[in-house]
Formats: C-alpha cells, structure tokens, sequence
C-alpha cells in the first residue's frame, strides 16, 4: 500500500515537471500546427546551461531556471529561423520530421562541447522528510514548486494578458486574426521563443533530481509527446492533466513491470489515444 | 470611398476566380452583391480585405491606393470585414473576442466595447459565454461586433444571414440598416437576394468573376430577367 502512495506521490512530483515542457510542446502545436520534437534537445539545452550558470557561476536553481527559459527559446528561435519555419509550406508531416533532425544536431552538438558524461548540478545535500511512511525529498519540493509556479504564470498570461488573448486567438483561427491587425508570424515566433523557453526549464528541473547527459531531453521526449497528446494536442490544461497521469502511469507500471518497460507506458498511450479518441482528453479537436 | 477596379485573384496554380470584377462603395451606401453559388463573390470580398493575393487590379480606399497592402494594412485603412464562416474567435469569450478585435488599435477598448454591448444588447448578457455556444443570430452580431471594434470606414459582409432562421435574418438586416443609418458605409454579399437588395442603395450582380450587371437595389430587384436567375422568379 505504501509502495504504491509512494509511487503515486513520485509520479505526481515527476509529471508536474514534465507538464512543462508538454506546455512548450502543445503551446508550438497550437499555433504552428506541427509537433516539434526538438522540444528534447530544447530541454537539453537549457538542462546544460543551468548546470553551467550552477556549478561554474554558482547560480541558485531559481536563476539558473531562468538562464535555461533564455537559453532554450534562443535555440528554439534559431532553429525555427534557420531550418523549420523554411519548411512550413511543405506541410506539417515535413516540419515535424525536420524538428527530429534538429533534436540529433543539438544533441550532438552539445555531446561535443559538454562531452558524453553525466553531469550533477551543485546543490545543498538535504535529507527527504517522511509522513506516513512516504518519502519527499525537499529538493522535489522546490522543483514542484517552481513547476506550479510556471503554470500559474502561463495560464494567467494566456488568460489575462493582451498578447496571451492574441496567441490563444490566432491558435483558433489565423485568418480572423490577421483581419483584426495581429501578425500570426510574429505571435508564432514568440510561440516558439516560449514554448522552447519552457522546455529548457522542464529540463533543468527534471535534471536537478538526477544528473544530465547529452540524451536526457531525448530520453524524455516519449514522455512529453505522451502527456500532450494524452491531454489533446493544443490544450493547455489538456497537457498539464495529461502529464500528471503519464507521470503516475509510468511509476506505478515499474511496480509491476522491469524498469526498462517505463517507456512502454507512453508508447501505449500514444497508441491508444490516436486509435481511440485522437483529440484527447481535453483536446478541442482531432488531430 | 472604396474602389475596387479588375481585380484579378484566385488560389494557387487553378484557374483565376476573380477575372476583372469592378465595385465601388460611396459614403453611406449600402451596396450588396449577388450571383450564383461559386461565381466568386466571397473571393470578391478576400481580394478586398486583402486576405486573397490580387494578380490584377486596384483597391483605393478613401483616395488611398492600398493595392499593396496585406490584411492588416488595410484593415488599418478602415476596411472591417466580417467573413462568411469561422468569423468569430470559438475558444474564446463573447467579452474576449470583442476586446481582442481592437488588437491593431487597443486604445480605449472597454470604452469601445460598452458601446457594443448597448448597441447589442444580447451580446451583454452573454459576455462570459464561449462564442462557439451562441445561436446563429448571437454569433453574426458578435462577428460584426468584432469589426465595430476596428473602427472601420467601411465594413464588408459575407452571407450575413446564411443560416439564419427568417425571423433572425430579418433582425440581422434590421441590425445592418441600423449600422448604416449611423453612418457607417455597407459592402455585402447575400443569398436572400430580393430582402437584400430591397435595402440596399445599389446592387452587383457578379457571374463567374465578372460584373454582370449594376444598378439601383430596387431597379435590380425589379429587373424581370434578375429575377427569373436569381430570385426565383
Ligand atoms: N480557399 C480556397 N481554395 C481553393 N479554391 C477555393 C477556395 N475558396 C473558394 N474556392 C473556389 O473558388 C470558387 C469561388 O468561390 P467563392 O467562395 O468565392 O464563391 P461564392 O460566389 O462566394 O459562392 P457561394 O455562394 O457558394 O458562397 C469556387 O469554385 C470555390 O471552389
Ligand atoms: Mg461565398
């Protein structure tokens, strides 16, 4: 029983970390139409240059979280400029598959500048609290926290901001929005600084727990592209809901399956929502 | 007021839909444009608003040529158009399709929004609903709502009553000569041809992307041969 609250609990804490870069992933799918899978190497990115501005600069988690949102939408924006956004009149289908190439670059670019071994953030060793016989680590804590915070802050932009309204405005239809004076190519371009800002900050907090390499967006890309299309591509709440139960899923299948079958729940969901219900759970429409 | 002389336009490598159609809309007209399904009057109406690329022609709005200029140019020269689907923002409140409509020229929105809200009162009592849950009728008004909130010289109307029950159509028109009895200049396309032109100062029968006839609302409505091919009868 407590096995399974303690993995519940975990899976909660994991999955309010993935929600953000699931964030990113469904924001660029909103607006732009494709599912970028450079959202990975985007969170790698950012994983990297926190663990720099951390260890080399001695910057806190808060700040170094802020140089990940910088460092992920720069490249994020770049590699929009310069590769995919070129591609968009070929059709979604040939940007999605150009984003997988842009993840290997930036993958590999930064196993050659960083190198191939794991890398640990400088952090206060704490010892976890325990109630009830469950485990919390307070350095989970704060990550969550953070987490919260971001989400917080991307639903009240999108809801009250001017600019928040343009974006969720030209998501729903662009042709209206041109009419009344926004520029859906702009507003799509700061999509992107957003979204890939997001995945970079998803991937330092998912890093703090553990210790980075090249791969780690990589790694947890399966898991993102689950939680949004689990909560309907294109939905904000959708991807955070979505991330939550992807979080516990894959906690609570290691119980009963080998570990190396973790990825197996987000292939399976993947699976079964595009077969059985292609908008999600909260999605506004198939894709 | 508006000119719009042999536009040319289409969509992509096909044949041209637009061949060379000719309107002008002056201060306080309403003017309404009818023809056959697939004769290009919708596209008419894009090339105007300049959501349709033109390969030919002029567009000149109050003396100024905005032949050039894309959507958001001449949306800034004073030209409001309401499309004929998909006009509205579905995800978003009926409160927050009309603030985020004055996006090109934000000052003074909730002023500019009250006025709507007491021009049509419907929409008041509806402010938090999603547009996409408003009756046919509720979603026209908050569609040319919308343009109100662009402050336009000239606003252009798509099939404004498609789909409407009658008694919702004639309240949309009741709403449209309201509009133009407060000054605001009326460039619209409609199916009910006879009601339409019947209010309308001047009419345009476009076939197949050309003029093919133009003349007084009533006269056109009265022309034997209009009839017999667009009124049934
Ligand atoms: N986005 C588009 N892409 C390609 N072809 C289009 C597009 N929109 C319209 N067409 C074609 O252009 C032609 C004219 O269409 P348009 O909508 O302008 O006609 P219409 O006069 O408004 O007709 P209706 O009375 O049915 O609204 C049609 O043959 C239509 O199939
Ligand atoms: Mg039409």
């Amino acid at each position: 029983m407590t096995t399974v609250a303690q993995a519940i609990l975990n899976g909660m804490m994991t999955g309010m970390l993935i929600a953000i870069p699931a964030l990113g992933l469904t924001a660029i799918f909103a607006v732009l139409r494709y599912v970028n899978f450079a959202i990975g190497a985007y969170a790698t990115v950012g994983a990297f240059a926190a663990w720099y501005v951390n260890t080399r600069l001695g910057l806190g988690v808060f700040p170094s979280a802020i140089v990940a949102f910088a460092a992920g939408g720069f490249v994020g924006l770049v590699a929009e400029q310069t590769a995919l956004a070129r591609l968009r009149p070929s059709g979604a289908l040939a940007v999605a598959i150009a984003s997988i190439a842009v993840n290997l670059i930036l993958e590999n670019l930064i196993r050659f500048i960083f190198g191939n071994d794991l890398q640990g953030f400088d952090l206060p060793i704490a010892r976890d609290w325990r109630f009830a016989g469950l485990r919390l680590g307070p350095q989970q804590v704060q990550t969550a926290a953070i987490a919260i915070a971001i989400m917080a802050a991307v639903f009240l932009f999108l809801r009250f901001t001017r600019f928040g309204k343009a974006m969720r405005a030209v998501a729903d239809n662009p042709d209206l929005g041109r009419l009344l004076g926004m520029d859906p190519s702009r507003i799509a371009m700061i999509t992107v600084v957003l979204g890939a800002g997001l995945a970079g900050v998803g991937g330092v907090l998912l890093g703090l727990d553990t210790a980075i390499d090249p791969m780690t967006g990589s790694r947890l890309l399966l898991s993102i592209f689950a939680a949004a299309v689990l909560g309907g591509l294109g939905s904000i709440p959708g991807a955070v809901v979505g991330a939550v139960m992807i979080g516990i899923g894959e906690e609570l299948a290691v119980l009963v399956l080998p570990a190396t079958y973790r990825s197996a729940v987000g292939f399976a969901t993947i699976l079964l929502i595009l077969s059985l219900r292609p908008a999600g759970i909260l999605g506004e429409r198939n894709i | 007021m508006l000119k719009a002389d042999g536009l040319v336009a289409g969509y992509g490598a096909a044949e041209e839909i637009l061949k060379g159609a000719s309107i002008d809309v002056h201060a306080g007209e309403i003017v309404t444009i009818i023809g056959p399904n697939g004769a290009g009057k919708s596209t008419l109406l894009k090339a105007i608003a300049g959501l349709v690329p033109l390969k030919g022609g002029t567009v000149v709005m109050n003396g100024a040529d905005v032949t050039r200029k894309d959507a958001l140019g001449r949306s800034k020269a004073g030209l409001a158009f309401v499309m004929q689907e998909k006009n509205v923002f579905g995800t978003m409140s009926v409160a927050e399709n009309l603030e985020i409509a004055s996006f090109g020229n934000p000052s003074g929105t909730t002023a500019r929004r009250e006025a709507i809200y007491a021009r049509y009162p419907v929409l008041a009592g509806k402010r938090k609903a999603l547009a996409r849950t408003l009756s046919g009728g509720q979603r026209q008004l908050l569609a040319m709502g919308m343009g109100l909130m662009t402050e336009p010289a000239l606003l252009l109307l798509d099939e404004p009553t498609a789909g409407l029950s009658p008694k919702a159509a004639e309240e949309l028109f009741a709403a449209i000569i309201e509009l133009n009895n407060s000054g605001l200049p009326i460039l619209m396309v409609e199916q009910h041809a006879l009601e339409a032109l019947e209010i309308s100062t001047r009419g345009y029968v476009i076939v197949t992307g050309r003029n093919a006839a133009t003349g007084p609302g009533k006269e056109l409505a009265a022309d034997p041969e209009i009839r017999r091919l667009f009124l049934g009868g």
